[in-house]
């Protein structure tokens, strides 16, 4: 495993292959767009998504909270996919939060999240609307949201299209510019959205458990 | 008993009339489809080529009714036409609308298809026609309908057209299944089609009248043959001695164009809608005053483009119309005297079917000339016009059980009336498709539409096809019901933007990843003219006309159709001559000086010898071998020989293939011929057919592909809704990707059959496992011959200078990502 140390705003952050940063100073984990229960909203609309993918998410934060002893997560964002999500995710979640009392959870709004509602009482998160602000960030779901601080934020399911003679890849990326920095999505079932690289911006790929940094273009 | 006999010569003397009226004669063929229908019996009626098949059929059909005494004074639908194009409905249905009017006035004629306006439709709403011509999705969509049973109650006979162009895709496969569904409803149902010639006539019937489980009294019926076909080669002046693709194409427009000069109207066969780009423009340049007497015709192109060119054909108005397979199809226009054949035709159904384009007049032969676009062509040449002589045509491989078609199948059906599952597994064996369906299979796709999967796991919230209190199975949500309308059929095509002007006017539709290359004033070549780019919005690309000559050309994904295993064996055959000294014909003579060199620098392969050819070079060792199988299998022979080569010895291969052999090229030192010694009693390991499917699978990124195959899959299947025009917000959140089922369903379901058709797909289709298994026994026959070269032969040279390669590596992932922005970095540093 390979992850990647970028200084951003003056702060020390670390991009992971598990799709999220950390911020060892505060020791927080920032998370975008993990849409729990969609796999659940799709079933009921008539499309058959196997079960799975929101313990896959779990045990995923698991991981990264074991890994770095993270005492806060920060989530960028459509925290939930739809409204009525199934009682099974619910569940699962609760327990979740069972297992982590001591962990301090945020929701900055996302577009989903108004739609779906917050996630509930028991899930003691602290929720928000974009901006929240951590000096020197200001953590958003939306890219654009103008601040002075740096942003992070979500919403874009960033992916790159990294192609050279006959090999072509399509691989999740966070976007680091000038400004703003977005992370990729986080959950299991997510789709991503091919972006080109803008001249000011520093793509990050994640091609299984290793984060590849893409030469900038000149 | 006595009555029937009478009223039988009755019809049948009403239409000798007819025909008589018109001074036309009744061909003996067209009797026997009568006299069978009349009988009651289903067929087939094929034919390579010519006229005479849609009178033949169709009136025996109206011969049913009006042998009866209301004297086909029927309400409802009484015939249905099956066809594979639209544009193919319509020219049925006038050409039905003269015998018709004079043989049944009463009846109505009409045409479903997605073309059909909300008039006619509002009106086939409260009745159908007695005659209705429809498209396989059409007729899914009729069976969908609450009421389909009832709409149906009067139908008598059914007619599938271009049968050969449906029973090889899953179109096909849809196609019995809905034969199936109205062969439930009236067991007396007749169903006929209409074929071009194939390999497998036979199974073609049977696919058509569903020999599931049990045995159908189908008759086949053969066509006029008296039809010539002539196969004949445009011989370059002077076949260099060393060939590559493309490099004779150009060199041989000034005589296409004198071929165009000398007749009437022309058809230009491109195999590639790239080609065919790139041909128009340069007949254009050669001579200018062509300018609106020669068009082009593509599939990319607008609808209305393409009818535009269509009626100028019928009209005889177009000097040459240059074309893809677009005009394969259907639609018999009269004035075309000469159809060329740009490059290889790769199989001998699509050339004879090609060459029955021209001819139509009676008393006229169809004739087809090729022309070669490099010189090892002119092999395929000769094969092709011996093959067409012996009329040796390419069997056309039925679908087995591909269970997305099932699945969509399934909600249709709960849809229009709703099934019992044991009546409904009864009536989908009965197809030729699913005649292997097991139990267990089914349950599966029953499952999957009822329960979401899993058959073990209870989704509470899953609702698409439920059991209601009878147990019949039906859709119990609306808006379920719609999107399932809205996604019905199995053709899938890439996300492709629409062209069109600035000023207004819509061109075609180019792939997306075409125009993602584009930069804001860059151009490119489409619909025969060059573009300038200007931007893309909500999926349309806005271009304006440009000044100047040269463009990029567009590249469009989908099938380079391998050559097919009868033209390959004709071509090995025509080899084997010539290594007698014993070839005839301007093309091998033509062909013969290369050969020589061939003969002299090493060897010609042939059916009982398998050339083997080494070479070293600065770049590293090479392998030119030569099974003369086609592109797919070389694919899949390439890496199968390169992996089991490095699993002794790390290596990493490159790959180049054309449709007579493959290289393998090493930067480290190979022992080749070790690897061409057979050990005592053993053939050649290499070439073993233990297991084949382990290695393959190994040794190609078999995942990759199958992700990729999976696309249609999941929209045929319904995971993928592809939405429509002013959709509702509610269906956005349903928005996911194939590639996102793939995974979800590989990491939390890995037992989903269509994962397992995904595979089964590339193995069977892409690769040709089943043809690679033959190649190999043929290969395991022949003697080799090893050639150990001092310089490229004709033959590897094609092969050397191939530029598009594909390698065998077992690097991760992520070494091949760190590399390729290395590459990159080293591409961007000054």
């Amino acid at each position: 495993m390979k992850s990647c140390a970028i200084s951003l705003a003056g702060e020390q952050l670390v991009l992971l292959p598990q799709k999220a940063i950390y911020w060892p100073r505060k020791k927080t984990l920032v998370v975008a767009d993990v849409h729990f229960g969609k796999a659940a909203s799709f079933r009921r609309l008539g499309v058959p998504v196997p079960s799975g993918t929101t313990t896959q998410n779990l045990t995923a934060l698991d991981e990264l909270i074991g890994l770095f002893g993270a005492q806060r997560i920060v989530f960028l964002g459509d925290f939930l996919h739809a409204p009525k999500t199934a009682s099974s995710s619910l569940a699962a979640m609760r327990e979740w939060r069972l297992r982590h009392s001591g962990l301090d959870l945020t929701l900055v709004r996302g577009n989903h999240d108004l739609h779906a509602g917050d996630p509930p009482a028991e899930m003691e998160m602290q929720i928000a609307d974009e901006p929240q602000v951590d000096e020197p960030f200001a953590f958003c779901h939306h890219p654009d949201v103008d601040n002075d601080r740096y942003v992070l934020a979500g919403h874009v399911h960033p992916a790159y299209l990294l192609a050279r003679r006959n090999e072509s890849y399509r691989l999740p990326c966070f976007v680091i510019g000038q400004r703003r920095a977005i992370l990729p999505s986080f959950g299991a079932f997510t789709g991503a959205f091919t972006i080109a690289q803008q001249v000011d911006e520093t793509i990050f790929v994640i091609a299984d458990d290793t984060v590849i940094a893409i030469p900038t273009l000149r | 008993m006595n009555d029937r006999v009478t009223s039988d010569k009755k019809a049948v003397e009403a239409v000798n009339a007819w025909f008589a009226a018109r001074g036309w004669k009744i061909f003996k063929f067209q009797r026997d489809v009568w006299k069978a229908a009349l009988s009651g019996q289903s067929g087939l009626l094929h034919a390579g080529t010519g006229s005479g098949k849609t009178y033949a059929v169709w009136l025996a059909a109206l011969l049913r009714t009006m042998r009866n005494p209301t004297g086909g004074k029927v309400k409802g639908l009484r015939i249905l036409g099956i066809t594979p194009m639209r544009a193919l409905a319509a020219d049925t249905l006038r050409a039905l609308q003269i015998p018709a009017s004079d043989l049944v006035p009463a009846w109505q004629l009409g045409a479903r298809t997605g073309d059909t306006g909300s008039a006619e439709r509002a009106r086939q709403a409260k009745a159908l026609p007695q005659l209705l011509i429809t498209t396989p999705e059409s007729l899914s969509l009729m069976l969908s309908k609450d009421d389909a049973k009832a709409l149906c109650a009067a139908l008598d006979m059914v007619v599938v057209d271009e049968w050969h162009e449906l029973m090889g895709n899953k179109r096909g496969v849809q196609t019995q299944l809905a034969l199936a569904r109205l062969r439930t409803w009236n067991p007396q149902l007749l169903v006929w089609g209409l074929s071009a010639t194939l390999g497998n006539l036979q199974q073609s019937l049977d696919a058509l009248l569903g020999a599931g489980n049990g045995v159908h009294k189908g008759v086949l019926v053969r066509g006029k043959t008296d039809k010539k076909i002539i196969v004949d080669t445009l011989i370059p002046d002077n076949p260099s001695r060393f060939p590559w693709a493309g490099h004779l194409g150009m060199q041989m427009l000034p005589a296409v164009v004198d071929e165009i000069d000398r007749s009437a109207t022309t058809l230009v066969f491109t195999n590639t809608r790239s080609q065919a780009e790139i041909w128009y423009q340069n007949l254009l340049s050669a001579r200018p005053d062509w300018a609106g007497l020669i068009a082009l015709h593509h599939g990319s192109l607008d609808r209305e483009v393409r009818d535009w060119v269509e009626q100028g054909l019928k009209k005889g108005l177009l000097k040459a119309v240059v074309c893809t397979s677009s005009l394969d199809l259907g639609v018999d226009f009269l004035p075309v005297e000469r159809v060329l054949q740009i490059g290889s035709p790769r199989g001998v159904a699509r050339l004879m079917q090609r060459a029955g384009r021209s001819g139509h007049a009676p008393g006229r032969a169809s004739r087809v000339t090729l022309v070669p676009t490099h010189s090892l062509e002119l092999l395929e040449a000769a094969g092709a016009k011996l093959a067409v002589a012996t009329r040796h045509v390419e069997a056309r491989a039925v679908p087995e059980k591909p269970l997305d078609v099932l699945v969509q199948h399934l909600v249709t059906v709960a849809l229009g009336g709703g099934f019992l599952p044991d009546a409904l597994y009864a009536e989908v064996t009965t197809t030729y498709a699913y005649r292997n369906l097991t139990l267990d299979e089914w349950q599966w796709a029953l499952d999957f539409v009822a329960r979401g999967g899993q058959s073990l796991t209870v989704y509470p919230e899953y609702r698409r096809v439920l059991p209601d209190e009878q147990g019949v199975y039906r859709v119990p949500d609306n808006a379920i019901g719609r999107r399932h309308r809205m996604g019905i059929g199995t053709i899938v095509s890439d996300a492709s933007i629409n062209v069109k002007y600035v000023s207004g006017g819509r061109i075609g539709s180019i792939e997306e990843s075409f125009i993602a290359r584009l930069k804001k004033g860059d151009h490119f070549m489409f619909g025969g003219r060059i573009l300038e780019f200007i931007r893309v919005n909500e999926m349309t690309a806005y271009v304006k006309r440009a000044t100047g000559s040269k463009g990029a050309v567009p590249r469009w994904q989908g099938g380079r159709m391998s050559l097919s295993s009868e033209l390959a064996h004709a071509t090995l055959a025509q080899l084997r001559l010539a290594s007698q000294d014993s070839a005839t014909g301007p093309e091998m003579r033509a062909i013969k000086p290369l050969l020589d060199i061939q003969r002299q620098w090493s060897a010609l392969p042939t059916e009982d010898i398998l050339l083997v050819e080494t070479w070293q070079s600065r770049e590293g060792w090479h392998l030119f071998l030569y099974p003369f199988a086609g592109r797919a299998v070389h694919a899949g022979l390439a890496s199968l020989l390169a992996y089991r080569i490095a699993k002794n010895q790390a290596n990493t291969f490159s790959i180049a293939l054309n449709d007579y052999g493959f290289e393998l090229l090493a930067p480290v030192e190979v022992d080749w011929a070790s690897h061409f010694t057979a050990s005592e009693g053993q053939g050649i390991a290499l070439f073993s057919t233990n297991f084949l499917l382990e290695d393959i699978v190994a040794s190609l990124n078999a995942t990759e592909l199958s992700q990729r195959r999976f696309r249609e899959i999941a929209r045929i299947a319904g995971l993928v809704f592809q939405g429509y025009p002013g959709q509702p917000k509610s269906t956005r959140q349903l928005q996911a990707s194939s590639s996102l089922f793939f995974e979800v369903f590989r990491k939390h379901d890995a037992g989903n059959l269509l994962l397992n058709q995904a595979q089964r797909e590339v193995l069977e289709q892409e690769l040709e496992l089943t043809r690679l298994r033959a190649t190999l026994e043929e290969i395991q026959k022949r003697v080799i011959s090893f050639h150990p070269l001092l310089r490229p032969t004709p033959f590897s040279f094609p092969l050397m200078v191939e530029r598009f390669r594909e390698k065998l590596s077992t690097e991760k992932l992520s070494d091949r990502i760190a590399r390729l922005v290395r590459d990159l970095d080293k591409a961007a540093t000054p």
